[in-house]
C-alpha cells in the first residue's frame, strides 16, 4: 500500500508542467475510453435495459416495457432449466477430467526422459485446433456403426458386438460426447499451466522431503499439490468460465439448443431475435457464473494468505 | 484521492450511459433509406460499380458459382465482391450485418422460410414494384411463391427445389423389385426386405434440425394431412400429420429398417451414406447428380435413379419445397446495380451453367423446354425432377417460423427416440407453437 500513497503525494505537489502532462494523457486516453465505452460498457448497459422490454426485432410487433416479467418467465421456462442443468453437468465433468488428466500429464512431462521436448510440443496440437474443426473431427469419430469411437469401444469389449449406441442423438449422450471431445482438446491447456507451476517449485523442497523419507505419494500430497495450489485454482477458474460458455462445438453436434445456456441464448437472440428475453437470459447466466468466480477468488485469496 | 478518482470515473460512465438512449426502438422500422426509383429495364450506365453478394459457395472462386460471377462482370461491367459462406452460417451472417446497421451487403441469398423475417424486420427491400408483373409471371409458380410474403416480393427466385426420392437400382433388383415404391406402405414393405447384410432400407436427415421438419412436412402431405391451416394455426397433430409421425416412429423403432445413425445425420451425411451403396432408398434435394455418378466420390455410379416421392391413398406424391431467392438489402447503396444482377440471374446465361455444373434447377418456366438444357442433362433426370415440382408443399414463412420449427423438430426428435408417443409429441409442439403465435401478436 506504500506506492499509491507516494503517488498521491506527488500528485498534490504537481506543478504546471505536470498538470499539462496529465491533460495530455487524458486526451490520449480518450479515444481508447470512447471505443471501450461504445463496444464494451454501453452494450452491457443496453442489454440490461433491453432485458426489461418485450423486444421482438424481426416480426414487426411493438416494443413494450414489461419490467421483470422476462426474468420471471425465464425461471418458469423448462428449457432454460434443462439447459442450465446440462451446462453445469458439462462444466463440472469436463473441468474435473481435464484437471486430473492435466495434472497427470504435467507430472509426466516434468520428468526427465528422452523426447521430452518432442512430447511437450505435440501435446499442444489439440489445443491449437479450432473448436469447430475439433467438432467436425469428433463428429466423424462419433458416427454410429463405423465410427472409430464405437469400433474402439467394441475392440476393448466395453461395448458388446450387437450394441450400436447413437452418440449424438439423445441430449444426455450428446453432452457426454462433448465432454470427451472437450477433454481431448483442452487437457493440453491444463497441462501447460500446471507444468509451468511445477517448474516453479524449488527442488530443495523435494530434497528436504526426501530426507524426511517421503515417497512419491507423500511428495505429491505434501509438496507438489500445496505448492501448485494457486496455479491449480487459476487453471480451474479459467476452465470453468470457458466451459460454462460452451457453444460452438454443440452447434456441430446437434440442433438441440437445450444442451447449453449459451446455445439457448444465442438462438433466442440471433435466430428468433427475441432480444429482450435473450438479454434477460444472458444476465441470469452471468449471475450464475459470477457466483462461481467470487467463490474461487475467495478460495484463492485465503490460500495465498496462508502461504 | 484514489476514492475520488474512482468516483469520478463512475460518475462519468453513468452520465454517459444516461445520455445514451439504450431503449429499443420499434422493431423493424428503421429509418427508411431514400427511396430511389428502381427500374428493371435500366438504361443508365452502371459500369465500374461494385456490389457485394453474400451467398452459399463452398467451392471457392473457381467453382461453378465463383465462375458465373466473372461472367456477369464481363457481361455488364459491374464488379461483384463475393462473401462466400456455407449454408449454416448464411442466416447469422445476414442478421449480424443488419443488426450492426451495415450497408456492406447489397445482395444476400434467402431461404424460403426467412421471407417473413426479412420483410417484417426490414432486412430486405420489397421488390414487388421493381420487378414488372409480366416478368414475375415468367418464373415457375413454386419458385415465385417461395419468395413472396403476403403481397411482398422479398427476393428474386434463385433456384427451384423440392425433396426427391432416390433409390439404388441394384439393391432393389437384388431384393426382387424393378420399380420404386408408389406409396409409403409399399415403401415400408420394401424396406423390410431390403434391410439385411449391413444394408438399410432407408436413411434420413433426422438430426434435430430443419432437415427433420422438411421430411416431416413431405410425409404430412403424403399422408393427406396439413402442416398449418389457412389461418396460420398448426394442424400437423391431427389426421395425416399424426399418421406421418407414427410412420416415422414405426420405421425406426418397430421395423428397424432405417439406418439408426439417421437420428444424427443431416442431408449431406445421408448423401454420403447413400453413395457408399449401403442405403437402398433416401429422400434428398436436387444436386445429388453429378456427384452420385462421380467415381471419385461415389460407389454407386450409374446404379441410382430419382423419381416421385411416394404418396398414400388419394395423394399421388408430396414433397416439401426448399427453393431460395436472392434478396436486395434495404440498406444497400447500390440498389440499381444489384437489381441488374437479379435480372441477369433470371436469364439463361446464369441458370444454364449453374444447372450444368452445380445441379441447380432453373426458376424460369421457359428454360425447361430449352434444347440446350436438355442437352446438358446428361443423367436424364430433368423431367423426373421437374415432375416433383408439381407436388411441392411450402412451409409457412411467417416471421415466427424459425422458432416454431425449432419447437417442432425438438418434439419430433423426442418421439423418434421413443421418449414420447407421436401424439403426445405433436400435441405438445402444437400447443407451444400456438402459445408462441399468441405471444408475438
Amino acid at each position: 500500500m506504500e506506492k499509491p500513497a507516494g503517488k498521491s503525494a506527488k500528485f498534490r505537489l504537481m506543478g504546471k508542467k505536470q498538470s499539462k502532462d496529465l491533460f495530455f494523457a487524458v486526451i490520449l486516453l480518450l479515444p481508447t475510453f470512447y471505443i471501450l465505452f461504445k463496444t464494451f460498457l454501453f452494450p452491457i448497459y443496453q442489454s440490461l435495459v433491453w432485458s426489461m422490454y418485450k423486444y421482438h426485432m424481426l416480426d414487426g410487433s411493438d416494443v413494450v416495457f414489461v419490467g421483470f416479467s422476462n426474468f420471471t418467465a425465464l425461471f418458469k421456462n423448462h428449457d432454460f432449466w434443462t439447459a442450465t442443468y446440462f451446462t453445469g453437468y458439462f462444466t463440472v465433468l469436463s473441468t474435473a477430467a481435464e484437471l486430473v488428466l492435466g495434472l497427470f500429464s504435467a507430472l509426466l512431462l516434468n520428468q526427465m526422459f528422452r523426447g521430452r521436448v518432442f512430447f511437450r510440443m505435440i501435446i499442444i496440437i489439440p489445443w491449437a485446433m479450432l473448436t469447430l474443426v475439433n467438432g467436425l473431427l469428433w463428429k466423424w469419430i462419433f458416427q454410429p456403426g463405423n465410427g472409430s469411437f464405437t469400433i474402439i469401444l467394441k475392440k476393448i469389449h466395453v461395448l458388446s458386438a450387437s450394441e450400436n449406441p447413437l452418440w449424438l442423438a439423445d441430449a444426455h449422450h450428446i453432452i457426454n460426447s462433448v465432454v470427451v471431445a472437450d477433454v481431448w482438446k483442452m487437457t493440453p491447456f491444463m497441462t501447460l499451466l500446471l507444468l509451468a507451476g511445477l517448474q516453479a517449485i524449488p527442488s530443495t523442497l523435494y530434497e528436504a522431503a526426501m530426507m524426511d523419507g517421503a515417497g512419491f505419494w507423500k511428495k505429491l500430497r505434501y509438496v507438489t499439490i500445496p505448492q501448485l495450489f494457486p496455479i491449480l485454482m487459476i487453471a480451474v477458474v479459467l476452465r470453468t468460465i470457458a466451459a460454462f460458455r460452451v457453444y460452438d462445438i454443440l452447434t456441430v453436434f446437434t440442433g438441440d439448443p437445450t444442451t447449453s445456456i449459451s446455445y439457448l441464448t444465442f438462438n433466442k437472440a440471433f435466430r428468433y431475435f427475441y432480444l429482450g428475453e435473450a438479454s434477460a437470459m444472458a444476465w441470469v447466466s452471468t449471475a450464475i457464473i459470477l457466483v462461481f468466480i467470487v467463490l474461487y477468488i475467495r478460495m484463492l485469496k485465503k490460500n495465498s494468505h496462508e502461504v | 484521492m484514489k476514492k475520488g478518482k474512482v468516483l469520478f470515473l463512475l460518475i462519468l460512465i453513468f452520465s454517459l450511459l444516461a445520455g445514451c438512449n439504450a431503449a429499443p426502438t420499434t422493431s423493424g422500422k428503421k429509418n427508411e433509406a431514400k427511396s430511389e426509383k428502381l427500374s428493371w429495364n435500366n438504361k443508365k450506365d452502371l459500369k465500374g460499380e461494385e456490389i457485394t453478394l453474400l451467398w452459399v459457395n463452398t467451392d471457392g472462386a473457381n467453382g461453378p458459382r465463383g465462375k458465373i460471377l466473372k461472367e456477369f462482370t464481363k457481361d455488364t461491367g459491374i464488379k461483384v465482391k463475393e462473401i462466400a459462406v456455407d449454408y449454416n452460417s448464411l442466416y447469422n451472417k445476414i442478421t449480424t450485418a443488419v443488426l450492426s446497421n451495415s450497408a456492406d451487403i447489397d445482395l444476400a441469398e434467402m431461404d424460403t422460410i426467412w421471407a417473413g423475417q426479412f420483410m417484417e424486420g426490414g432486412i430486405a427491400y420489397d421488390l414487388a414494384d421493381a420487378v414488372p408483373k409480366d416478368v414475375q409471371k415468367k418464373y415457375t409458380q413454386s419458385s415465385l411463391s417461395s419468395v413472396m410474403y403476403k403481397d411482398h416480393l422479398v427476393a428474386v427466385p434463385f433456384f427451384s427445389s423440392t425433396k426427391h426420392f432416390y433409390w439404388n437400382k441394384e439393391l432393389l433388383a437384388k431384393a426382387g423389385y424393378n420399380a420404386p415404391p408408389k406409396t409409403w406402405e409399399e415403401f415400408r414393405e420394401m424396406s423390410k426386405k431390403l434391410t439385411k447384410n449391413g444394408v438399410y432400407g432407408s436413411a434420413w436427415s433426422w438430426k434435430q434440425a430443419e432437415g427433420l421438419n422438411c421430411d416431416f412436412v413431405s410425409l404430412v402431405y403424403g399422408f393427406g394431412g396439413k402442416f398449418f391451416d389457412e389461418n396460420g394455426a398448426p394442424v400437423f397433430n391431427k389426421g395425416g400429420g399424426l399418421k406421418a409421425l407414427q410412420f416415422m416412429v414405426d420405421l425406426t423403432q418397430k421395423d428397424n429398417t432405417v439406418d439408426p445413425a439417421s437420428l444424427q445425420w443431416s442431408e449431406d451425411d445421408v448423401k454420403n451414406a447413400f453413395s457408399t451403396g449401403k442405403i437402398a432408398m433416401m429422400t434428398n434435394w436436387e444436386g445429388m447428380y453429378p456427384d452420385l455418378n462421380d467415381p471419385s466420390k461415389s460407389k454407386v455410379v450409374d446404379k441410382t435413379d430419382v423419381g416421385l416421392m411416394p404418396g398414400n391413398g388419394d395423394v399421388k406424391s408430396a414433397a416439401v419445397t426448399g427453393s431460395e431467392g436472392i434478396s436486395l438489402m434495404k440498406d444497400s447503396k447500390h440498389k440499381q446495380a444489384a437489381l441488374e444482377f437479379l435480372k441477369w440471374m433470371s436469364t439463361k446465361k446464369f441458370q444454364l451453367p449453374l444447372f450444368k455444373n452445380d445441379g441447380m434447377y432453373p426458376t424460369t418456366e421457359g428454360l425447361y423446354d430449352d434444347p440446350d438444357l436438355k442437352a446438358a442433362d446428361k443423367t436424364k433426370t430433368v423431367d423426373k425432377v421437374m415432375k416433383q415440382f408439381e407436388y411441392g408443399q411450402n412451409r409457412p414463412n411467417a416471421p415466427g417460423y424459425v422458432e416454431w420449427a425449432d419447437i417442432l423438430s425438438a418434439e419430433i426428435h423426442e418421439a423418434l427416440l421413443g421418449k414420447k408417443s407421436p401424439k403426445e409429441a405433436l400435441d405438445t409442439a402444437a400447443k407451444k407453437i400456438e402459445k408462441a403465435i399468441e405471444e408475438s401478436k
